[in-house]
């Protein structure tokens, strides 16, 4: 079952994508007059601002849980693995 | 340890969504950048060790030169003869690859007047930080 789904993964990304790509060059319509550097900032900058965010909630997650689930935490529980000699 | 697993496919969702999100903007930002005007004027770019010669769609030929206008759109096809290069208008992020037995296209439309470099962008030889070339661009003459 689980190779059946890796397979349909696999067969996902080798012929779904060059289709949806197909597919969006097929509407060839001419483009605007516009101003490449603008759009490859903004770019740069939504996906910079993205970037920097998902960085923050990360590192700030990982960083919470190291806090928060140290041993000497006085909400401390052990668990199953450590024992019941607490 | 039975929990509650709804954080977790909040998690997925969110992460799902910024990578479509992600990959729909940068796809339009593509779509965009590539699509060129149907009035856009083809100037044929040839690279070779080691300059630059241009060919205008009336069949005037620049050597180390490009001259265009403001408000017009210009698309580029770019080859090369000898071996890789990369023809790049820094200022105006036009960056495309120059490979023999190939036409690349890459477009723009300047909209100032004004003298930028041209540079190859691809190590192509001995005298590749000299394969430099200038755009001029100029209002239009009538």
């Amino acid at each position: 079952m689980k190779g059946v789904i890796g397979l349909l993964a696999v067969l996902a990304v080798l012929v779904v994508i060059p289709v949806a790509e197909y597919a969006f060059a097929a509407g060839d319509e001419p483009g605007e007059y516009l101003d490449r550097r603008v759009v490859i900032w903004n770019l740069f900058f939504r996906m910079m601002t993205i970037a920097f965010v998902v960085g923050a909630v990360v590192s700030g997650t990982i960083i919470w849980q190291v806090w928060r689930f140290r041993e000497s935490h006085p909400k401390a529980k052990p668990t199953p693995y450590e024992g019941t000699d607490w | 340890m039975a929990h509650s697993a709804w954080p977790e496919w909040i998690y997925v969702g969110v992460v799902i969504a910024l990578m479509c999100w992600v990959g729909a903007e940068a796809w339009e930002a593509e779509r965009l950048v590539e699509h060129y005007p149907e009035d856009a004027h083809v100037i044929k770019v040839t690279g070779q060790q080691w300059f630059w010669t241009f060919e205008h769609e009336d069949g005037t030929k620049e050597i180390g030169e490009l001259h265009v206008e403001t408000g017009k759109a210009y698309k580029f096809e770019v080859t090369s003869k000898d071996v890789n290069h990369s023809f790049n208008i820094h200022d105006y992020v036009v960056l495309m690859d120059a490979i023999p037995g190939r036409v690349n296209h890459v477009w723009f439309a300047p909209d100032k007047a004004g003298e930028h470099d041209i540079q190859c962008r691809e190590y192509c030889g001995l005298i590749h930080y000299n394969m430099r070339g200038k755009l001029i661009v100029e209002d239009p003459s009538s």
